[in-house]
């Protein structure tokens, strides 16, 4: 921090008053208040509806969801799946950032793969779970794959979009300094494409998780999809709720901790060099 | 034998459905060892198209440029270029860019830290050295594109409008320290510029070039004393000149070439306001000048 000379007041120094600390969290005070409302609103139509199967009670829920944490099953399903999740962005990554580098540094490239690329993008994701599941058999292997086969394109595109983004006086500067083509891709092409391979990779990461749990509904007999269709399956509708809640806020966690990483690997792009959210 | 020469170089660029326009023709001219020249002419006149050649990023359609000796025949170390937006890479620290050339020629970690001390001192960047570019200010921006260039020792330092994009105040500002900088690493130096007061202020030479094919009108000399003062007469004489050369220079565009300007040019929008104020900087001039046979009456 204090090689980046930040200006900005350090909260351990300054004295903060209440409304200091009413700012700063602000945005998180207007979510909570939404977030009772809706909460109210939900309680008001479960006790009009009166029917658990379609909308289970709020408290009902709200058990299920403190309990799932604790629950082994549950948090080894869950593990499983974010080990998918990893292992498939991983294979995307390798994948879809050199590639988007080739293609966004190489006319050649592009106007060879483009094409191609924009065509199996096209093919929906779901469209794959036959094939996947030819191919691997049941378990791990099609839910890797298809997370793999959703995260790969927003990294590609977006890496080529970084890169075709850089100011082409960059290169210019580096070959009047003597840089070699090795030089370029390692100084120029890579750091300058970051920001933008970095946003690939939240998106990828976003798409990974929302396709595992979707293939873990046929592909596999594991997992939490698999606690999903279980729920449904054995008519426990609050469970269900509660694995629904959980899924959107891990994927919202998932999401910072890409954000936080964003920002830290970049921060040349901030002026006070400031890390954080 | 001079240090540059330029000989006899043609550029045309042809567009799809256009008429070729001829941006440079037959252009000549030499560079001896230690001078600063300006090339000095209206947007349009192929300025920084030769700048561009002479950085060897891109071909002329016939004529050869020398470096010493050297045929010029792509980008290369031995000229530093500094652009115009400065072009320092964001996301390596100023050290890392004032060093990059040294590293990417493989010199050695001893050597690279003597010449960043240096370059730091004849920059009065020390205690910069970790940030990044985004952190300093417009004018240490331009210190580290300088240094930058100057950090391998080139043969000539190519300047493209350096203080293009700065507002007036700080502009004398910063051609104060340029000329200082430049000064202190006694290096051959070639600036593009659209600014007659920078260009006397800076050079020792002001070639005037034409909107017409880059013709030269006028290849001055400024002989004044440094630091120069920007209140002599002598100066002002100079910048009463070479206003009036290069509204001539503007004038002398082909007449179909103005009736598409509007289209042609990305950077012709700002003609108009470039008329007009060449026009207001010479009735400055000319109301001194009043102002003084008034007086001596």
């Amino acid at each position: 921090m204090e090689r980046h000379g930040s200006t900005i007041p350090d909260a351990g120094n300054a004295r903060l008053s209440l409304g200091d600390v009413f700012d700063k969290y602000r945005g998180s005070f207007y979510t909570l208040i939404v977030l009772v409302i809706l909460l109210i609103i939900w309680n008001f139509a479960a006790n009009k509806i009166q029917n658990t199967l379609l909308l289970p009670y709020l408290s009902e829920t709200a058990i299920e969801f403190f309990t799932a944490w604790v629950d082994p099953v549950i948090m080894s399903n869950l593990g499983l799946t974010l080990k998918r999740v990893f292992t498939g962005f991983l294979y995307a990554a390798i994948i879809g950032v050199p590639l988007g580098l080739i293609m966004g540094y190489s006319a050649t490239a592009m106007q060879s793969l483009a094409p191609i690329m924009n065509s199996i993008r096209q093919v929906p994701i779901m469209a794959w779970v036959p094939l996947s599941i030819i191919w691997f058999g049941l378990g791990d292997g099609p839910t890797v794959f298809l997370i793999a086969m959703s995260a790969v394109f927003p990294l590609a595109i977006n890496t080529i979009a970084g890169v075709q983004g850089i100011d082409s006086n960059y290169y210019n500067a580096a070959r009047s300094m003597g840089a070699s083509r090795k030089d370029i891709v390692r100084d120029i092409v890579v750091p300058g494409a970051m920001p933008n391979i970095l946003t690939g990779c939240r998106l990828a990461m976003g798409a990974g998780w929302m396709s595992v749990i979707c293939a873990e509904f046929i592909a596999t007999s594991a997992g939490f999809g698999f606690l999903m269709v279980e729920a449904q399956v054995r008519l426990e509708t609050a469970q269900l709720y509660a694995l629904m809640v959980m899924s959107g806020l891990v994927g919202y966690a998932i999401d910072k901790v890409f954000i936080a990483a964003e920002r830290k690997m970049t921060s040349w792009r901030f002026k006070d060099g400031f890390v954080g959210s | 034998m001079d240090l540059l020469e330029v000989k006899e170089i043609s550029k045309t660029f042809t567009q799809k459905s256009r008429p070729p326009h001829i941006v440079l023709e037959k252009l000549s001219f030499s560079v001896e060892r230690g001078q600063y020249v300006s090339l000095l002419g209206p947007s349009g006149c192929g300025k920084t198209t030769l700048l561009t050649m002479l950085g060897g990023f891109m071909p002329a359609d016939t004529g050869q440029i020398f470096l010493a000796g050297k045929k010029v025949e792509g980008p290369g170390p031995d000229r530093g270029f500094v652009f115009q937006n400065y072009a320092l890479f964001p996301w390596m620290t100023v050290k890392e860019n004032i060093l990059y050339s040294l590293k990417v020629q493989k010199f050695s970690k001893k050597e690279r830290e003597q010449r960043l001390q240096e370059l730091l001192d004849i920059s009065h960047l020390h205690g910069s050295e970790n940030k990044y570019p985004i952190q300093l200010s417009g004018g240490m921006q331009q210190r580290v594109a300088v240094v930058r260039a100057l950090a391998s020792r080139p043969e000539i330092l190519l300047l493209d409008e350096p203080l293009g994009a700065i507002d007036f105040q700080m502009r004398e500002l910063l051609q104060e320290e340029l000329a200082a900088l430049v000064e202190g690493a006694k290096t051959t130096v070639v600036m593009v510029t659209h600014d007659v007061n920078e260009s006397v202020y800076l050079s020792d030479r002001v070639i005037v070039m034409s909107a017409n094919k880059g013709r030269i009108i006028k290849d001055a000399y400024i002989d004044l004393p440094r630091s120069r003062s920007r209140q002599s007469k002598a100066f002002k004489e100079h910048v009463f000149e070479l206003t009036d050369l290069v509204r001539q220079a503007f004038q002398e565009r082909d007449c179909d070439r103005q009736a598409d300007i509007s289209v042609r040019d990305m950077d012709m929008g700002s003609d108009s306001n470039f008329i007009a104020s060449y026009n207001r900087m010479h009735s400055k001039y000319t109301n001194v000048a009043n102002g003084r046979s008034r007086a001596a009456k």
